[in-house]
Order: C-alpha cells, then structure tokens, then sequence
C-alpha cells in the first residue's frame, strides 16, 4: 500500500514538473510567446477540443508554437524518457550501477549505421527520409544480438560475460565507425554532430515513427518491475522464487535495447540521461522498481526537455549539441547527490 | 513426497554426484552430511531444479521434477541457501511479499490476501516491528530470518536448505534452525538440509544420509550415522562421540 502512495505522490509532482517545462520550453526561443497562449494552442489542438477554445492569437503564433516548438520538445520529452527507463532496465538487469543504455553496444551499433547513412548519401527506395532512423536502429539492434549471443556460454549468459562482450563489440564498432568517418571527408561534421545528439531535424513524423515503438516497450517494461526487485536479492533467491532468471533478463535487455534503439535512431547518441536519472530517482525513493522504472520515465522526459531548452537558447542563435549539455547539467547536480547521500543506496 | 532414483551429475568428465537414490517421506526432516566435495550442494541444486541432473529422475508427490516450469517448481520448493538474501535496500515487507510471486500470473498484482499472509507470518517470526526496515540495514542473521519469512510466505511443501548456518554465529544458528522446525511441525512440512556441523544436524534432523565422493555411503538415524567408524572411514578423524547431557542425542567433540 505504501508502495502505491509513494507512487501517486512523487509522479504527480514529476507530472506537474514535466507540463510547466514544457511549457516553459515551448515560450523560449527567437520568437517569445507567453505562457498562456502556448497552452492555448496545445489545448486547441487536442482532438476533442475543436473549436471549443477560440483563437486569440496570431496565425504565427500558432505554426511557431503547433509546428516548429512543439514536435521538438515532445521528441526531447519521448527520447528522454526512454533513454532514463532503459538505463534503469540495464541497471538492474546487469546489477551495475555504471550502466547505461549504451553499454552493450546499441547505441556504437546505431551511430555506424547513421555515419553510414550519411557517408554514402543513400536512401532505401521505400524508407524516403525514414531511412536514417530506420537503419540506425537495425544497426543498434544488431549490435546487441551479436554482444548477447558472445556472451553465452552454454546456454547461460552471465552478466560480468556480456558486459566484457559489450566492451568488445563496442571497441570494434568504435574502429568501423573511425574508419567510415576517415574515408568520408566532407559529412564529417554532420556525423560528429548526430552523434554528439541533436534534436534539430525534428518534425512530427520523427515522432510518429518512434512513439509507438517506446510506448509499446515501456508497457511491457512496467510489468518486471517484480521480477527486477527479486533479481536484486540475488540471481539464486529469484531463481528459487520461480524467475526464470536468463528469459527474464533476455527479454528485459531486448526491450531496453529495443526502445534505447528507437531513441538514438531519431536523436543520436545523448549520453548521461540514461546514467544519471534513475541514480537520481533511486536516491529519491529507495531501491524499488516499482518505483524506479516509473519515475524514471517521467524524470527523463524533464531532464532532456530542460536540457534541450539550454541547448537552443543559451548561445542562440547557435544551437549546441544535447550531448553537452546532459553532461554539464548531469554530471555536478549527480555529484552533489552523491555527496549528500548518507547511505549505500545501490 | 520426494523421490530422488539414480541421479548422477558429470560435470568435465568428473562424476560429482554419482548414482544417488534418496526417499523423503512427508513431514521428515532429513540431514545431508558429508566432507567437502562430497556432492552435498551439487545433490541440492538439481532438487532444487538450478542444474539439470546427467541421468537419473526426481519425483515430487511422483511428478517428474524437470518437467516443470522453474514457477511451478517454486509453488512446492522453496530454498534457503547460506548467502541468503543480497543486502539490498528493499524493506523487509516487501522481500518477504516476493515469496507470493509463483502463485500469481505475470499481469496479476498482490491482494488483499497475500498482504493478510505476509503479516501473519511476519507476526509468527518476530519480525513485525522490523517491517519497514531495509534489508542492508539488517544482520547476516536478521537477513536470514526475512529469508525464512519469504519462504514460509511461498507455502512450500518441501523446504531446501544448503548450509543455512554457515555465516551465523551460535544464537542465529539454533534461531533459524528452531524456526524452520517449528514451521516443520506446524504445517507438516518436509525439509532436506545440509549441515556441515555434525552436532546441529543429529540434533534438528530425524535422519541423516551421509554422502562421501558423490555416493551415499551411509543412511539412517542419527544413533545409526554418528558412529566412530563411519566418520573415520569418511572424514578421517577421530572425534570423540559423547552423549548430549539434554537430550541423549549423539554429539562429537573435536
């Protein structure tokens, strides 16, 4: 029970949080629109709310806030909160707090076949413009095949084995990726920029291309929040429990590369969300993912949309890379945490 | 209830556990025993479906224990091993709420009725007023009894316990061992342990087979087992066997 009220509690506050940072996001840029008339216009476009509010505001207004703001920050709040959920997930599963969802080589994976893309200039006939997305996650995916299947011995993965085969695989990819980035001369800077992270590209088919693939994983990733507990008592306790221990982590690390692969298919490789949000989340609320996987979810969102708002506008005109600035803002809000935290909490 | 006929382990070319057959009747309480590497843990694991045995077939309530999911196994076995649960900052009620987990589906959450059970037994093991403790916060021994606590929750019919004392010092190990017999009696429990002090196990089990090089090499009760020559031809030492002054039941002394 108090498990549920921890829950209600702390995920209406992140709730709360994530919609004034939208909405703060939205209003920032070239072109300030007030706080009002952002809601305004997301409200109108609610699809049973046509025509109920009426237009107060200029056209502009609306394709600044309707076309251009709004699927960028939306992208920022979807991709950040997969990135924080998988990061949970490989945590847990991997029993590690120095996970990240980029630890077994999905995101190395997606990253070769983006350079790829961009190296070559070729598009798949019938992907059009979705041939980056989808050729980045096909690669990140594959990555993670060939770092699982590495690390079986038998028919048993153990979990030191494929964090080694994760370094492997990354090492290996990392050379692939040096050597496409080498051998083409003038995409080099759109390369390093991808990988860097960067929402620039973002209309709302990028949404609508990645949304179903994280929402559907995140579902299926909110059902083993149980058995990641129990694998946190020991892999024994949660065998004798009845976990199958090496299904359950299969599928757990598929779905975590799964939506981790989505998100650095449409946004590149932004590190640190993925690392820092569930620390921060589990020196707020305890070692439960019941708790943790959730407001994981909502806590990304926050952080990436914020991070995103300093990227676009700190040096506006220029825009600076997500990458950067997840880590500035991470890296010394995660070292204070861990200053003030009296207790092993991991 | 439990049936184990000619199991035989071979694991790189060495017979581990070696043509073993062991028959547990309901609500006994039987004592694995025997020197290191007699195959004493690896016996456990294939009871207690973690490794698959080479040959040989294990019966529960004569049903074939490998044919079993490892949640259906956990409705009838539940183990206690002696690292017991991992310090792991989750409180008390909610490790011991874990041991409701093989008798509900994936989509299915705990009622009413799992909750009512995990307070009973937090109420029958004294642990109640540690309910809202962390389990990093609390002793190998404390730790030991969430670990017993979450296993009764499991409503086992068999319980499994390899070396359950091991890390303990003297008061912890007859708690625990205490509290599993009282559960034994209580709900006509069967229980395999393995010991490696000779003394508890004549004490807290009413039979002990005696393993040596994967083999049983001796079976019976305790008067038959602890004997002067067996455990000479076993362990190659010569413990003097007195009688325990309470009890009368066989100890040894070093």
């Amino acid at each position: 029970m108090q498990v549920k009220h921890k829950l209600v509690l702390f995920l209406s506050i992140l709730l709360v949080l994530l919609f004034v940072s939208v909405g703060v996001s939205i209003s920032l840029g070239a072109a300030q629109v007030d706080f009002l008339s952002v809601w305004q216009v997301v409200l109108s476009k609610l699809p049973f709310m046509n025509g109920v509010i009426e237009q107060t505001w200029a056209d502009s207004t609306e394709t600044i806030v309707w076309d251009l703001r709004m699927p960028r920050i939306i992208l920022a709040a979807i991709v950040g909160a997969a990135l924080a959920l998988a990061g949970a997930i490989y945590q847990g599963v991997l029993r590690n707090p120095l996970a990240d969802p980029f630890i077994l080589g999905v995101s190395s994976g997606a990253s070769f076949g983006a350079a790829l893309v961009f190296a070559f200039g070729f598009q798949v006939v019938w992907l059009g413009r979705f041939t980056l997305p989808v050729v980045a996650f096909l690669f990140g995916f594959s990555a993670l095949m060939v770092v699982y299947f590495l690390a079986r011995v038998g028919n048993k993965v153990r979990m030191e084995t494929i964090i080694l085969a994760g370094v492997v695989v990354q090492s290996f990819i990392g050379a692939c990726l040096s050597l496409v980035m080498a051998l083409s001369n003038e995409q080099l800077q759109t390369i390093v920029f991808w990988m860097m992270g960067s929402l620039t590209l973002t209309d709302w088919s990028y949404n609508q291309f990645v949304f179903p693939v994280i929402l559907l994983g995140t579902i299926i990733a909110l059902f083993f929040t149980r058995e990641l507990n129990m694998l946190g008592l020991g892999e024994e306790v949660a065998h004798h429990s009845g976990v199958s221990v090496q299904k359950t982590r299969f599928y757990l690390l598929v779905l975590a590369s799964l939506i981790t692969g989505a998100a650095v298919s449409v946004s590149g490789a932004i590190g640190f969300v993925g690392l820092v949000v569930p620390h921060i989340v589990r020196l707020i609320v305890g070692a439960d993912y019941r708790l943790i996987l959730p407001l994981s979810l909502i806590g990304g969102a926050i952080f990436l949309v914020g991070a995103d708002a300093v990227a676009r506008t700190i040096l506006a005109p220029r825009e600076l890379p997500l990458g950067v600035i997840t880590a500035f803002l991470g890296a010394p809000f995660f070292a204070y945490l861990l200053r003030k935290a009296k207790r092993a909490y991991f | 209830m439990l049936t184990v006929s000619n199991i035989s382990k071979i694991i790189d070319d060495r017979k581990i556990v070696d043509d073993v057959s062991i028959g547990v009747d309901r609500g006994s309480c039987v004592g694995l025993i025997g020197p290191n590497g007699a195959g004493k843990s690896t016996l456990m694991k294939m009871i207690s479906g973690i490794n698959q045995p080479s040959s040989g077939s294990i019966e529960l309530s004569g049903k074939s224990l490998t044919q079993w999911s490892t949640k259906q196994i956990a409705k009838k076995v539940a183990v206690l091993t002696q690292e017991g649960l991992a310090a792991y900052p989750i409180s008390v009620y909610d490790a011991v709420l874990m041991g409701r987990y093989p008798h509900l589906g994936f989509f299915q959450r705990e009622n009413k009725s799992d909750h009512d059970h995990v307070n009973r037994v937090l109420e029958l093991t004294g642990l109640a007023e540690f309910k809202d403790q962390l389990l990093d916060t609390l002793s190998g021994g404390e730790r030991q009894r969430v670990a017993i606590a979450k296993a009764m929750v499991q409503e086992p019919e068999l319980l499994l316990l390899d070396e359950p004392t091991t890390f303990l010092d003297i008061g912890y190990q007859l708690n625990v061992l205490q509290l599993v017999k009282d559960w034994q009696r209580m709900s006509n429990l069967t229980v395999v342990m393995v010991l490696h002090d000779l003394n508890l196990a004549a004490q807290f089990c009413d039979r002990l087979i005696l393993l040596d090089e994967g083999k049983v090499v001796k079976e019976g009760t305790n008067e038959e087992v602890i004997s002067a020559e067996t455990l000479f031809d076993v362990y190659h030492a010569s413990p003097e066997i007195i009688r325990h002054p309470r009890s009368n039941i066989p100890q040894i002394l070093l």
